[in-house]
């Protein structure tokens, strides 16, 4: 009961018989008043002391000094398939960049093999390793090209009509373009290069070209004399043939004086 | 957001399509990976008459996806502001259409 006081039962709980250490004596006004009654001084105090504190928001951490990503930490596996392309692009003289778009893998296998009898290999490559080789290195107006799933068709010599027979029976590989001799070449020029005839025949026309001039400087200059070497023997034959002296003197003389 | 694999297209009514882009162009990613997933077996399975034709040039043109439906419709889509998914769902909306259209046909021919 009320009785109790600020003593402690020690085996009942704490909200069973326990009354409060301060109790308020009732002066004037009841304790529940119709208008608002300040309260004593002692509550007011402890009110202060007890106030509900809010916890502080965090600081969002876009305002925080932002931590440097650390990006040396490179994947060793990344560092490996970008040396694998730095490769690639080192050791092969025509490099052809194709769209794959999803096909069965018989096909897959069965164009490699095709490929391979012309010494032509296929790497299936990632564009974010790719891209990173290339935007350093030389061959910066490849990069546009690698979007969505690519393959790269590389071989030591450049064989283009071989590569491009095999592709028509593969509809589902688009050539995109190719860099061959350091050259980048879209699909029309891949196309024009491999219609090219090979170097043999090139180095045949070009010599067949250059002789053209002097073989007909030298035709025209030995005209005159052939000319005349034609005359005579016409002339020999005629007097062999018929018997008449005279007029055989003077076209000789005439013609060896022209000269 | 949607994944492209989830769209489903029926390419029953569809006769051909054709996508013509520039690689070297850099608004073509969304077309060329719209060409991948056409391609892909799921979406060929539903028709292995429908041929697809990649045109691939150098002239600056703008990314184009040319579809050619088998009632003589004709769908012309142009990829330089387009993303993939749009394009896959408005091809998709149509041939669901169209398959509506063919399935009631059929239903009111044969009752």
């Amino acid at each position: 009961g009320p009785g109790a006081g600020p003593e402690r039962c020690p085996s009942a709980p704490l909200s069973a018989g326990w009354l409060p250490a301060l109790q308020f004596v009732r002066r004037g006004s009841k304790a529940v008043t119709r208008h608002w009654k300040a309260m004593h001084f002692q509550r007011q105090k402890l009110m202060a002391v007890t106030e509900y504190l809010a916890p502080r928001p965090a600081v969002p951490p876009r305002c925080l000094p932002r931590r440097k990503e650390t990006l040396e930490e490179d994947n060793g596996y990344a560092r490996l398939l970008q040396r694998q392309v730095e490769e690639v692009f080192r050791d092969n003289r025509m490099i052809a960049v194709c769209q794959y778009n999803s096909m069965p893998g018989e096909d897959v296998v069965l164009m490699r093999h095709y490929l391979r009898k012309h010494d032509i290999e296929v790497k299936f490559v990632l564009n974010e390793i790719v891209r990173d080789v290339l935007s350093q290195s030389k061959y910066k107006n490849l990069l546009p090209l690698f979007v969505a799933r690519n393959i790269l068709l590389v071989s030591r010599e450049a064989k283009a009509k071989e590569m491009l027979r095999v592709l028509k029976g593969v509809p589902q590989i688009n050539l995109l373009g190719a860099c061959i001799h350091d050259t980048i070449l879209s699909r029309q020029g891949v196309e024009n290069f491999a219609k090219l005839p090979s170097l043999e025949a090139a180095q045949g026309q070009t010599v067949g070209a250059l002789a053209l001039l002097p073989s007909q400087t030298s035709s025209l200059l030995q005209r005159g004399s052939a000319h005349l070497t034609a005359l005579l023997d016409q002339h020999i034959r005629r007097l062999q043939a018929g018997e008449t002296g005279s007029p055989a003197e003077p076209p000789p003389a005439q013609s060896t004086e022209a000269h | 957001k949607k994944m492209a694999s989830k769209i489903r297209v029926v390419l029953r009514p569809v006769k051909s399509i054709l996508v013509r882009f520039c690689p070297f162009e850099s608004n073509v990613e969304s077309t060329r990976k719209f060409l991948g997933y056409i391609n892909h077996k799921k979406i060929q399975a539903t028709n292995r008459n429908c041929e697809v034709t990649a045109d691939v040039r150098h002239d600056g043109s703008e990314p184009l996806v040319d579809v050619m439906f088998a009632d003589g419709e004709r769908l012309i889509m142009k990829g330089a502001n387009l993303t993939t998914i749009e394009m896959l769902t408005a091809l998709g909306s149509r041939c669901s259409a169209k398959e509506l259209k063919e399935e009631q046909k059929s239903k009111k021919k044969s009752p």
